[in-house]
């Protein structure tokens, strides 16, 4: 029932996550971030498995930091995703495969460009305008069909962002305790309140 | 989620012309029901062998790159690219190798030998058994669709513009009829000097 | 690493234990037959390949070469019987080679049985092994368990019911060459029409003491496809068209370099 989505817009990404942490019934925290800054320019939001997913995010976050200090030479989005998908594959292989799917957000500075990329727990990979895990696809996609445009500006984006979690909030039968939305652009990563 | 070869959709097809071929898939990645992406080819040349992979993503993305990879070392080890034959029997050792734990994909391949101008298509299953033919091979989610338009609209020896009309519509009307195929195709049109690379929508 | 790899069956084990199938493989639901006659033996074999209840190959060869004048068809899993008879077929001729002997029958098929045995019937190769060697003509048939059986006929595959009532009520001792190239057709034929996992057409191969094997591909084409009476072409154009791109992908130059003057740097 964890709501992650991803929306490129012109030069930018935008991120946002649900806040409530779920176990069972009951709503254990409503300021969860599923989120982890891999580098400078590179957020990777996930959902899946309770232990796999953070324990898989900060592994992955721990290697691409290694890579950066290693080569003082940060990773950019196509190689982080596709770093990612390989260990999401051999990981698929194994005798207790990560059940982690997610959403990496980029921005490549060398050829000034954001990269979005939509990964599951098979390792299927594809890079797309916008993205979502979980059920919030099945209510959100038809709205950005509509509004998508990939020459928007961030503001523009937040709008149809708002859309999607107003209709979320209506159709989604618990409470997921808002939005953490998160913009990835040629600054870096930083998070905004928009009141979502 | 039942079949593996069936969680994300697609499908793939290739035709022998007169000193021709084609091979076209469609575009669609889809999680069941839900469409993802329409950006998703399934088409991947090596030089001038072209293979299709239809089936699960993640194994179309990984035997890409491993077959990137080995065409790669072969071109380096004999100084020249490799031929269509020589590579449908790569593909066959590199599935059957995965004899108890498949890759779930069913790949064809297409292209023209560039010593002898043959034009060569095959299709596998998943562990590797080769399917030569001599006039369609049909892959994916809509194989059974496939195999009545291929059955019916096909005659041999067409022109590289005709090929492309009877491949189009085939794919176009059997992937009509399945849901998880669609949103979109890429035809390759193959000639020993040149190849034609069309996108269409319907 | 030696043998097969298993990396992904425990994937897949994972996979199967969510509810996920596995989706079937070519299999060669199949009719195949082999007899002996008066100075050799004769296999043969129909050349449908399905895939549940699709016909994924309308003309497959299931008659595989081992060596120039031993030769084996194959029921089953189709890739099953194609890479454990090239497999074996290879390490036949390693053989020959290192013993400077020509490869004999029963050596083919003790390689077969003991890969096959190994196993444990996960190959799913049902063979039968006919040949040539300096003992004589052989025949004899494998399961994918590994266990053999000899014998002056034989058939295997789903048709084997159809084939073995052909071939128990006309079978003789003491056959011509001519009469058991028949035997073994109508025995196929009898496959092919009785048992809706074969069809097409009969290939047959012929080994004669003192000859080169001889491969009849499509002996018989019981089933050709009448020549359509309407041409379905479509008008050039009907295809609506996005994008159009041209590659122009092979272009090799070719350049002879004399290696006496050609100069090299220090």
């Amino acid at each position: 029932m964890d709501i992650v989505l991803g929306i490129k817009v012109q030069d930018s990404v935008i991120v946002a996550t649900s806040k409530a942490a779920t176990r069972g019934i009951s709503i254990l925290k409503d300021t969860d971030d599923k989120t982890r800054a891999l580098n400078e320019h590179n957020l990777m939001a996930f959902t899946g498995e309770a232990g796999d997913t953070v324990q898989f995010a900060e592994y992955i976050q721990a290697n691409i930091q290694l890579y950066g200090m290693r080569e003082n030479f940060d990773l950019p989005p196509k190689a982080v995703n596709h770093f990612v998908r390989n260990q999401l594959a051999s990981s698929i292989r194994s005798r207790k495969p990560y059940q982690v799917n997610v959403i990496l957000a980029g921005y490549d500075e060398a050829k000034e460009e954001p990269s979005l990329s939509w990964i599951d727990y098979l390792g299927t990979k594809v890079d797309i305008p916008y993205a979502a895990h979980g059920y919030a696809g099945f209510y959100t996609f038809s709205l950005l069909d509509r509004h998508y445009r990939s020459d928007m500006s961030v503001d523009e984006g937040l709008k149809i962002l708002k859309l999607c979690s107003e209709e979320l909030n209506k159709r989604m039968p618990i409470d997921f305790k808002g939005l953490r939305v998160k913009i990835v652009d040629k600054s870096g990563i930083r998070e905004i309140d928009v009141g979502l | 989620m039942s079949d593996p070869s069936s969680i994300n959709g697609g499908s793939a097809v290739a035709m022998m012309g007169k000193d021709c071929v084609a091979i076209a898939c469609d575009l669609r990645l889809g999680s069941q029901s839900l469409g993802l992406a329409n950006n998703f080819e399934k088409i991947f040349n090596f030089g001038h062998v072209f293979l299709g992979l239809a089936g699960l993503a993640t194994d179309v993305t990984t035997l890409s790159e491993i077959f990137r990879m080995k065409t790669n070392l072969y071109k380096m080890k004999e100084e020249r690219l490799i031929e269509p034959e020589s590579f449908a029997n790569l593909v066959s050792s590199t599935l059957y190798e995965r004899r108890f734990g498949p890759y779930f994909v069913s790949p064809i391949v297409a292209g023209i030998n560039s010593k002898t101008d043959k034009p060569f298509i095959c299709g596998f299953d998943l562990i590797g058994c080769i399917d030569y033919a001599k006039d369609f091979i049909v892959a994916g989610t809509s194989s059974d669709q496939l195999f009545g338009m291929c059955e019916s609209l096909y005659e041999p020896n067409l022109e590289p513009e005709d090929l492309f009309e009877t491949i189009s519509q085939a794919l176009l009307s059997a992937t009509d009829r399945d849901a998880l195929s669609g949103w979109g195709a890429v035809v390759y049109i193959i000639t020993k000097d040149k190849v034609l690379f069309l996108i269409y929508f319907f | 690493m030696v043998g097969l790899s298993f990396d992904n069956y425990q994937r897949n084990q994972y996979l199967a234990a969510k509810g996920v199938g596995v989706p079937k493989a070519t299999s060669t639901g199949t009719t195949i037959v082999g007899c002996k006659f008066n100075g050799g033996v004769i296999i043969a074999a129909d050349t449908r390949a399905t895939a549940g209840p699709i016909v994924a190959d309308k003309n497959c060869e299931k008659l595989h070469r081992l060596s120039p004048t031993i030769w084996c068809a194959g029921a089953g899993t189709a890739a099953d019987t194609e890479m454990v008879t090239q497999l074996i077929s290879s390490n036949l001729e390693l053989h020959s080679m290192s013993a400077n002997r020509s490869p004999r029958v029963v050596t083919a098929l003790t390689m077969l049985k003991q890969h096959l045995y190994k196993y444990q019937g996960h190959i799913g190769a049902y063979l039968i092994v006919a040949g040539i060697d300096p003992t004589g003509a052989h025949l004899f048939s494998i399961h994918a368990h590994g266990s053999t059986d000899v014998g002056f006929y034989q058939s295997l595959g789903s048709g084997s019911l159809a084939a073995m009532a052909v071939l128990e009520s006309n079978w003789r001792d003491g056959l011509t060459k001519e009469e058991a190239i028949k035997l073994c057709s109508d025995a196929i034929e009898a496959g092919i029409w009785n048992d809706l996992g074969s069809g097409s057409n009969v290939d047959v191969c012929v080994m004669e003491i003192g000859k080169d094997a001889q491969l009849y591909r499509n002996y018989l084409t019981p089933n050709t496809r009448a020549q359509k009476s309407k041409s379905y072409k479509f008008p050039r154009g009907s295809t609506a068209i996005l994008k159009e791109d041209i590659y122009k992908l092979v272009d090799v130059e070719e350049e002879v370099v004399n290696l006496d003057t050609m100069q090299v740097d220090a």
